[in-house]
């Protein structure tokens, strides 16, 4: 007797033998019931074999575009680190930070402080439920503020017109963001990562060497006043918690 | 010799762009199937195209390109799945439906059409994503069993609950 997990595997060619194939074949061919059996389950299989129209949101599309980009752009700006100029508070900041990092991730082990945190402004489309909360290490938090306050200085100072320059430094400032958001990731704060890699794509577009100055402006507010948003956000979470302990 | 014919059959920035404007749909649709959470489809998409992009140089030009991605996005979904929701594929045994209805899953539900997906609903995650894989996604067992650490048994278990529950629930969408 053929079931019907057999007709199944036998619809799809996969999990039966050689030998099972062939007695299926056999059966299907003397079996007339059995047949009209199969043949329904292919009917009912084949219906769903197309699946229902999906269409990514374009601007989801435009940022998949966008890190294809910035990908290329990051292989091509790499290299120039090595003969460029040499950004010294960007190092100070770049090497203070990672060691904050490393700090807060070993402390964040043994020490999690409960905080709630929301997307900064739908500019960067991020969506996070208002009531998921993320537990995020106090230390974590504060080099993470230290690096935003860094960043926000930077970007509102930064020249418009140097491409080279500005990039390499926008690119730096994107290093440290995969740092934070890596970090982020590490210490079961999703949320917190995906505000942070929203940050990246402005940031592409801003470090790109062949934007106008007009362009370049309009990118400097935006993330200036983004930046702002997730740092007041910071500030007003850690003075709650610095008034809950 | 291999390293010239392979820099030769690395795709390029443009043939990148041109798959994600024809093909990113398909991808997205794979990974929300999996996920059933369009933030975790968006990244699952982003981090397989930045891998893709990444490892370009081992693209070999017998395959094509948006099937290679997407290869690579389905399994950026299982892993994004698996890292959000430890034991993911452990209630097996319990056949307990996967009918979690959060805001945004029904969003994601409504995005990808009633129909199939509708039926989906009603399977536990490691029917949804064993059937996905199989049917739609056409991977042999083999490969659903190595990707989401479980035996082939378990696997064709999962597919046969899998497809006894969408004929049924089809077959009620229909008659409503």
């Amino acid at each position: 007797m053929i079931n019907e997990e057999t007709l199944t595997l036998y619809y799809y060619d996969d999990g039966l033998s050689a030998g099972e194939r062939r007695a299926v074949a056999i059966a299907l061919g003397d079996d007339a019931e059995l047949a009209a059996r199969y043949a329904a389950l292919c009917r009912q299989l084949e219906q769903w074999r197309e699946p229902d129209a999906t269409k990514a949101p374009s601007h989801v599309v435009q940022r998949w575009h966008d890190s294809i980009d910035r990908a290329a752009r990051a292989e091509r700006v790499e290299p120039k680190k090595s003969g460029g100029p040499v950004h010294f508070m960007s190092f100070f900041w770049g090497a203070a930070i990672t060691a904050a990092l490393a700090i807060g991730v070993g402390i964040g082990v043994y020490f999690s402080a409960d905080g709630s945190f929301d997307p900064p402004v739908d500019d960067l489309r991020v969506s996070v439920s208002a009531d998921e909360s993320m537990s995020i290490p106090a230390s974590f938090t504060r080099g993470l503020q230290v690096y935003l306050q860094d960043s926000q200085s930077e970007i509102v100072g930064l020249s418009l017109d140097a491409g080279a320059d500005r990039s390499l430094l926008v690119m730096q400032i994107i290093e440290q963001n995969r740092l934070f958001e890596r970090t982020a990731t590490m210490n079961n704060s999703p949320e917190l990562a995906r505000v942070l890699r929203a940050f990246e794509p402005i940031l592409m577009r801003l470090a790109s060497e062949d934007i106008s100055p007009e362009d370049a402006a309009a990118l400097r507010a935006q993330l200036a006043f983004e930046l702002n948003v997730v740092l007041t956000k910071l500030a007003r979470d850690t003075s709650y918690e610095a008034q809950t302990i | 010799m291999v390293a010239v014919l392979k820099s030769i059959g690395a795709p390029t920035r443009a043939e990148f762009h041109e798959v994600i404007a024809t093909r990113a749909d398909r991808w997205y649709a794979a990974c929300l199937r999996i996920t059933r959470d369009r933030d975790l489809a968006e990244d699952a998409v982003q981090d397989a195209l930045l891998n893709a992009w990444n490892k370009r140089d081992q693209y070999e030009r017998s395959a094509r390109l948006d099937t290679w991605i997407h290869r690579i996005a389905v399994n950026s979904a299982l892993q994004i799945l698996r890292k959000r929701r430890p034991g993911t594929w452990e209630p097996l045994e319990a056949d307990i439906p996967d009918d979690t209805s959060t805001p945004d899953i029904a969003r994601a539900d409504e995005e990808l059409g009633a129909g199939l997906t509708a039926a989906l609903q009603h399977l536990s995650e490691i029917e949804r994503v064993c059937f996905v894989l199989k049917h739609l996604e056409q991977w042999r067992l083999k490969e659903i069993s190595l990707e989401i650490d479980a035996s082939i048994g378990t696997i064709k278990q999962a597919l046969f609950r899998a497809v006894k529950k969408l004929r049924v629930s089809m077959a009620d969408l229909r008659s409503e």
